[in-house]
């Protein structure tokens, strides 16, 4: 109980003071800058298309909180089981960490999670739908972008329909990225989980074909057009019937086939599908070679799949370009000619140019040409078409006109999964404003990342970045159906979290609060800081300290 | 350290409100202080920054039992309610003896030094401002060689006392330093003492921003950097056994240590030093570290 004496009278014989809360005053008002707590954006968050918010799904690791890390990541990403191993992680680019010891693995984490909750997928509590609205959305084409968007439309309500030519889902994930990479089971899974939300599927129907695009137009609220880019480019030299596609290739083999088309093969061009070509080949015995009219740093491929393509064995031919293609008993003879590489292009890489008199002839058993994808939009009809062919769609939002939206390959050429993904989520936000008959509008763009300085580093211990494992090439290149990367244990993903700065969002350390001189900052309930203006005297402590840097000194207004 | 501190009480025992300077260390210090005994316990305070920052009369900010005392009898006034305290039978309420580097270095030594003759049960801290605070700064035993303080305006000539090594040679059961900028390793050592009997002597480094001249949001910064150059390290020596801690224990190489620089130059108390101060300053501290690392090769002191 406290007494506090209000006359001389009352004072007690010898001096005894009384705990009170600003025994001296408000101290608040001493402060010229107040600490406030904003959280920021990562550079993980800020690099991934799809804008995961890896800090918060570390942070949940952390807490042992599993199920909730998953969920935080199907917000932005429904498939991490599968941009856990096809993503190229730009998320990874930039991690502050890097410049303190190695970046974290992102991937592994995201592997992990994927994996885990496709095992709980289906489970309830995981996918809940929002009352039906009655509203029908046609979805064509089930690359990721379609996929994508289906989960996100189902979610809010809609009665979603998805038509896909090919007799299984999945569209590059299902029929152009070789097993090694991705398990077919895995993108099966993926499927079936979808399908048990209440997702129509129609597979098997080409639309264009057999429906036409304007009888899906009429009989849906929407029509998504998520239709990829399947069309093989042509060289344009003469010879090119003698050369096979390489997506159609790599369509064959994952519908089954298992037999190179000869021994020695030319694999033309240095993008994805041409490495995927490669090391399918070299699995299925075939001895590779890829020709490419660049250099190594000029090719568009990811860069780790070019170092392992270097590793399965497979030949490269820089600066070589062919010029013509003939059959000669049973041969095909591809004439080159050796390139040099002149000053940057509109795409910043160094333009080749021919350099005269210098061809030459090499002999394979076959070519496979991989030099670049387009949609095939000769169906869709000419008001929404450019006068290149082109979908005439707002990249952004996905919006077309009338009730038509397109969304991934078909909008921003061949790019990659988490990118489709993104534009499939995206574009089914823009689609449920349609629906509502409100303006179509972006999300807010997001603000520049933490830089390392925010970060107090202090706080962290050298660790190493986990190491994922891989089969090594005499291995791997023996199977085409073994995972060549493996995932990783818990430990390892719970020593990652551990790792992550966790830039721009609180880690819930309670760092702030063990060094407020003036018991100021109150940790209710595990959640955020909390600061008592009216005493805090703005020694900004908590924000030098803060291990996260969530804490900001703002100067007070006059 | 991230991971214990989540399991320190929420309760606090020094109310906001009070009136130290903002960034102030010997507050953090006093907040560690009560992290690690909770309010059962008796506080002997002599005249110092730490009678002064709970505000005036009749109110406090402390909500724990506090003597305030003259300054010189620290030791004195602690013995005294240790004494009481027995004849009352009371066995479970630690007596904390909670005074500056001037109540403890120069004013105080005498009868610090008769408790811990006298094995006085009870536990000593000083907090270690590197200077008379409240008074405005003036030199005391324990400002280092070449600080500016009010009384050495052109940095002080002489160096700072060896204060635990001074209680070392009382032969008391635990002497330890600490610094509030590695909280755990603070709060451990203070229920290390707690469980001990006799006379405990703690000796902590208390960054001040104003007497040191630096911005009040470096404080923990500051005592990092003294950690991590060196200039103070973190050891116990218990029963004369002498061992450093973590992270002083991986500092022994001189190649792991800070240069002192990084140390001094935060500060502008030592703006004034010359490249040959720094230069002696830091030979001082190697040679300290020679010395620690005998120490501990051999334990004993
Ligand atoms: C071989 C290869 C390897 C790749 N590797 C990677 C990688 O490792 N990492 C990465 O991030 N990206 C990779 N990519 C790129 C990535 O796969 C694509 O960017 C992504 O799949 C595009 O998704 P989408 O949904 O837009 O189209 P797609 O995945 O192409 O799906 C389009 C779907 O639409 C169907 N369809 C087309 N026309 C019709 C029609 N008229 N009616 C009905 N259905 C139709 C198609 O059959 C297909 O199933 C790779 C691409 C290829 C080709
Ligand atoms: C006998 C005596 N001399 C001088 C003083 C004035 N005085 C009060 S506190 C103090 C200095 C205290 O310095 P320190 O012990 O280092 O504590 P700090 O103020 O730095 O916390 C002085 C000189 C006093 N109270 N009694
Ligand atoms: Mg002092």
């Amino acid at each position: 109980m406290v007494v506090v004496p209000k006359t001389r009278k009352e004072m007690p014989v010898t001096a005894l003071s009384v705990p009170t809360i600003g025994s001296a005053g408000k101290t608040g008002f001493w402060r010229d800058f107040k600490p406030v707590w904003v959280e920021l954006v990562s550079p993980c968050t800020y690099d991934c298309p799809a804008n995961n918010s890896i800090p918060k799904i570390f942070e949940k690791v952390r807490n042992g909180k599993l199920d909730e890390a998953a969920k935080i990541f199907l917000e932005t990403n429904p498939f991490p089981s599968i941009t856990g191993r096809v993503c190229p992680h730009l998320c990874e680019r930039h991690c502050n960490r890097g410049e303190y010891d190695e970046i974290i693995s992102i991937r592994s984490i995201e592997r992990f999670l994927g994996d885990y909750v496709l095992k709980k997928k289906g489970e309830r509590g995981f996918h809940e739908i929002s009352a039906e609205t009655g509203k029908k959305i046609a979805i064509i084409g089930s690359g990721p972008a379609g996929l994508s968007a289906a989960y996100y439309l189902r979610k809010i309500g809609h009665n979603v329909t998805i038509f896909e030519s090919e007799k299984k889902l999945g569209g590059v994930l299902a029929y152009g990225i070789p097993p090694y990479r991705l398990p077919k089971q895995i993108v099966e899974k993926e499927v079936a989980a979808l399908a048990k939300m209440g997702i129509k599927i129609k597979t098997g129907t080409a639309i264009g074909k057999g429906v036409t695009f304007e009888v899906i137009q009429k009989e849906f609220d929407v029509a998504l057009l998520a239709i990829g880019a399947w069309k093989e480019r042509d060289i344009g030299i003469p010879g090119e019937e003698f050369m096979m596609s390489g997506l159609e290739f790599l369509k064959e083999v994952n519908k089954g086939l298992r037999e190179p088309p000869g021994m020695a093969v030319a694999v033309i061009g240095g993008g994805n599908v041409g490495i995927d070509v490669a090391r399918t080949l070299k699995r299925l015995g075939a001895e590779p070679t890829i020709l490419y009219r660049r250099t190594e740093k000029e090719m568009p491929a990811i860069d780790e799949e070019i170092q392992k393509a270097k590793e399965d064995g497979i030949e490269f031919r820089f600066l070589t370009q062919p010029v013509e293609a003939s059959k000669r008993n049973g041969k095909i003879v591809l004439k080159c000619i050796k390139m040099r590489l002149g000053e940057p292009d509109a795409t910043g890489r160094r333009r080749p140019i021919p350099i005269e008199g210098s061809e030459f002839t090499l002999e394979f058993d076959a070519v496979i040409k991989a030099v670049g994808e387009r949609p095939d939009t000769t169906w869709i009809p000419r008001k929404f078409l450019n006068e290149k062919g082109w979908i005439k769609a707002d990249p952004a939002t996905g919006f077309v006109g009338e009730n038509v939206f397109a969304a991934g390959d078909l909008v921003s050429g061949p790019a990659t999964v988490v990118e489709a993904i993104s534009a499939g989520r995206k574009t089914a936000r823009s689609i449920n404003q349609y629906l509502r008959g409100e303006e179509i509008k972006l999300e807010a763009p997001l603000e520049k990342p933490v830089k390392i300085e925010k970060i107090n580093i202090e706080y962290y211990e050298p660790k190493e970045r986990v190491k994922t494992f891989e089969l090594p090439p005499e291995e791997r290149t023996k199977s085409l159906d073994k995972e060549e990367t493996l995932g990783v244990s818990l430990e390892e993903v719970e020593s990652e979290a551990d790792r992550c700065f966790s830039c721009g969002y609180c880690r819930s350390c309670r760092i702030c609060w063990i060094f407020c001189p003036d018991s100021s900052i109150e940790i209710k309930d595990d959640s955020k800081p909390e600061f008592d203006y009216d005493y805090c005297k703005g020694c900004g402590i908590c924000s030098n300290e803060c291990p996260c840097g969530v804490i900001t000194m703002q100067r007070e207004e006059e | 350290m991230m991971e214990s501190i989540k399991e320190l009480s929420k309760e606090e025992y020094l109310l906001k409100g009070h009136i130290a300077c903002a960034g102030c260390g010997l507050t953090i210090s006093l907040r560690l202080l009560f992290k690690a005994l909770g309010n059962k316990l008796v506080m002997v305070v002599p005249a110092c920054c730490t009678s002064v920052i709970p505000g005036p009369y009749p109110y406090t900010s402390f909500a724990v039992p506090v003597q305030n005392i003259i300054f010189e009898a620290t030791g004195a006034t602690a013995s005294g309610v240790v004494a009481a305290f027995r004849q009352r039978g009371i066995k479970d309420v630690p007596v904390v003896g909670w005074a500056g580097d001037g109540g403890t270095f120069d004013i105080g030594i005498q009868a610090l030094s008769g408790a811990a003759e006298r094995e006085t049960n009870f536990i000593y801290i000083c907090y270690d401002n590197e200077a008379y605070g409240n008074t405005g700064i003036q030199r005391s035993g324990a400002t280092p060689y070449g600080a500016w303080t009010t009384t050495t305006p052109t940095g002080k000539k002489e160096r700072k006392k060896d204060m635990p090594f001074i209680m070392a040679a009382h032969r008391i059961p635990y002497i330890a330093t600490a610094c509030p900028s590695y909280p755990m390793d603070f709060i451990n050592k203070i229920r290390k003492a707690k469980e001990i009997k006799g006379t405990k002597f703690i000796h902590i480094l208390a960054p001040c921003p104003t007497g040191w001249r630096y911005d009040t949001s470096k404080t923990v910064e500051i005592g990092r950097l003294a950690v991590q150059t060196g200039m103070w390290a973190l050891f116990e020596i218990e029963y004369g056994k002498f061992k450093l801690n973590s992270p002083s224990d991986r500092l022994i190489d001189k190649a792991k240590r800070k240069p002192v620089k990084e140390y001094l130059s935060l500060q502008g108390r030592f703006r004034k030093l010359t490249e040959d101060d720094i230069e002696k300053i830091q030979r001082w501290v190697d040679e300290d570290w020679e010395r620690y690392r005998k120490l501990a090769l051999n334990q004993y002191v």
